[in-house]
């Protein structure tokens, strides 16, 4: 008894004076398990980045070669098909943007691959998240453009009883529709993009009824003519327009159903009753993208309401089951990390700020800080007290002499590593440099674009 | 880290406590008791997530202008810096990857030196360019004899 407790306190003795190396040792474990731990993360976001992406470049390709072919066709077939070119150069136009954004994507993909700093990695690839969400719902919203597209076409060929200037009524009603989410997707702006990816059900939902109405329309003047024409070709006719490819969710059974009620997570993904919603990769891709906070959890749970048809009722994410949510990667960490308005954490609120002073935007633009990379993409939010604190402001400093104020150090360390090494520095140095100042500094490596100005 | 809590409440108390926690008295003797430790790993080792790398420097600052200690510093600084980017100690060749490093680490050691000391610090890393120290040279504290003649204590 004795004896063990003097043990005890030999080691805590002996602890106190060769503890610290010790101490040290296990401090350095700590810290190479947490390396490789930020390491695994990068990686991990850095493929759930590249397969978002590759999907929707892969979707966007497909519709950048239809829809001109399409164009042709219409045009070929009907007297009036010249008038519906502007309709065509709708989804031409957005193609456009979508490459640019997807291109954008890519910039950073490769940027975070090149940077030694896993932590700057993740806070690189969360970059692309306004870009992947607007690529992402761009184009679900072009490939039902491309619906309607395909049912005038259709309805040019072979409806001649459905009136042309009532199909370009119709087509300018869509597209009035559909006009503004994607003019507030292209403009890539975080709140404006977030804001319309996490609206997409209800969007997705008016466009289904508006295929619906259309159809309808022309099945019943097609109806009406048929008893001049020939049975079997009417028949015809209303089954080819019944079974155009749609990409446009099918509605759900008409009366009322209770959203996300019938939802449950299986082995194989999210499922609808017995039917699979979407795969279990989908959701293991979007559960990294969320809780890596490259996107929010209300726009990827939007993106499965979609997939499961469920478009029509106004409803929020909190609507989906529990178990959906929490596959999607919500947890306490996640809502507290997205700026999603009034409704997000403390920080959400708090004003933005340039890592990289803009008064110098010139010199970072010359070291490769253009496009997806400028400096207005390299802001944080941070609270006042804080940000005070590293601009020397309050009464931070316990020293006199060194007043660490941010953009002076920054930029003096910036200057001074690029002399010191006798050339311009690179793009992938100056992060390097950046992001472990940010860590001095305890500024949170999550970066917002700010007002250029 | 990195998440911003190191500003919220009294963190100069805090970083106080901790370092009495710890056994020291100051927060020099705790920073000298581990020499090429970073910042950020001084700042982890008070508080993995409510303390930050600037709170620690700031408060060597202190310490130092109370007790004439500054160059001391200045010196200790040096060896945290080198030691981050140049593990190894001095690099035995100059490529394009080691001159880097070696900026790197000049620069940062200028960032983190008090106004007072910037000029001499700006000319002992122009000293070691010109007349580079053996290869491997890797000092483990302020008191390393090339730091010393680089950097020597002020007179007074």
């Amino acid at each position: 008894m004795l004896e063990s407790s003097r043990d005890g306190l030999a080691d805590d003795a002996s602890a106190r004076q060769s503890g610290t190396p010790e101490r040290r040792q296990r401090h350095r474990e700590n810290d190479a398990e947490a390396i490789a731990a930020g390491q695994q993360r990068a990686a991990e976001t850095r493929q759930a980045v590249t397969e978002a992406t590759d999907d929707v470049k892969d979707s966007i390709a497909g519709l950048a070669s239809d829809i001109p072919k399409l164009a042709s066709h219409t045009r070929a077939i009907h007297a009036h098909g010249d008038v519906f070119s502007r309709y065509f150069d709708f989804g031409v136009n957005q193609v456009r943007w979508l490459g640019g954004a997807l291109r954008g994507t890519t910039t950073l993909v490769e940027v975070a691959d090149s940077v030694d700093d896993p932590d700057m990695a993740v806070g690189l690839l969360r970059m692309t998240g306004p870009r992947l969400q607007a690529a992402m719902a761009g184009a679900m919203l072009l490939d039902s453009w491309f619906d309607f597209l395909q049912l005038a076409d259709a309805l040019l060929q072979q409806c001649p009883y459905y009136n042309v200037e009532q199909l370009l009524v119709d087509m300018e009603r869509v597209q009035k529709r559909l006009e503004p989410a994607m003019t507030a997707l292209s403009s890539l702006e975080p709140g404006r993009v977030e804001a319309t990816a996490a609206a997409m059900p209800e969007l997705m939902g008016q466009l289904t009824q508006e295929f619906h109405t259309i159809r309808e329309g022309a099945r019943m003047a097609t109806e009406r003519a048929g008893q001049v024409i020939a049975v079997a070709q009417f028949v015809e006719m209303v089954a080819l327009v019944s079974t155009l490819r749609v990409s446009l969710p099918r509605l759900p059974p008409s009366g009322p159903v209770l959203v996300g009620a019938r939802l449950s997570v299986g082995p194989g993904g999210v499922m609808a009753g017995s039917h699979l919603v979407v795969s279990a990769e989908w959701v293991e891709m979007m559960r990294r993208l969320v809780q890596a906070g490259v996107i929010s959890l209300p726009v990827a749970s939007a993106a499965v309401r979609i997939h499961a048809g469920q478009v029509l009722m106004a409803q929020s994410h909190r609507d989906l089951p529990k178990g959906v949510r929490e596959a999607l990667g919500d947890s306490p960490e996640v809502r507290g990390m997205h700026e999603t308005g009034k409704a997000g954490a403390g920080m959400s609120e708090a004003p933005k700020h340039h890592v990289l002073p803009r008064e110098h935007r010139e010199w970072f633009e010359q070291r490769g800080f253009t496009g997806a990379m400028d400096i207005d993409q390299f802001c944080v939010r941070m609270e006042k007290s804080h940000h005070e604190a590293i601009h020397g402001g309050g009464n931070w400093q316990l020293g006199r002499t060194w007043p660490g104020e941010w953009n002076r150090m920054i930029m003096d360390e910036l200057r001074r590593a690029e002399a010191r090494s006798g050339r311009m520095l690179t793009r992938n140095q100056v992060l390097d440099i950046v992001a472990t100042r940010m860590k001095t500094y305890d500024i949170p490596l999550r970066f917002s674009r700010g007002r250029s100005r | 880290m990195t998440d911003g809590r190191s500003w919220q409440g009294n963190w100069k108390t805090r970083i106080y406590e901790r370092v009495r926690e710890r056994g020291y008295d100051s927060l020099t003797a705790f920073a000298e008791a581990r020499p090429t430790a970073s910042l950020v790993e001084l700042a982890e080792e008070l508080g993995r997530d409510d303390i930050a790398g600037v709170q620690v420097f700031s408060g060597l600052v202190a310490e130092a202008e109370r007790n004439h200690q500054v160059t001391r510093l200045v010196r200790a600084q040096c060896v945290r810096e080198l030691h981050a980017y140049l593990p190894a100690g001095w690099p035995s060749e100059m490529g394009d990857e080691n001159r880097f490093k070696v900026a790197r680490a000049l620069a940062g050691w200028y960032s983190f030196t008090p106004e007072t000391h910037k000029e001499r610090v700006d000319r002992a890393g122009d000293a070691l360019l010109a007349n580079p120290p053996l290869a491997g040279w890797h000092p483990l504290g302020p008191d390393d004899e090339l730091l010393r003649t680089l950097l020597p204590d002020d007179q007074a």
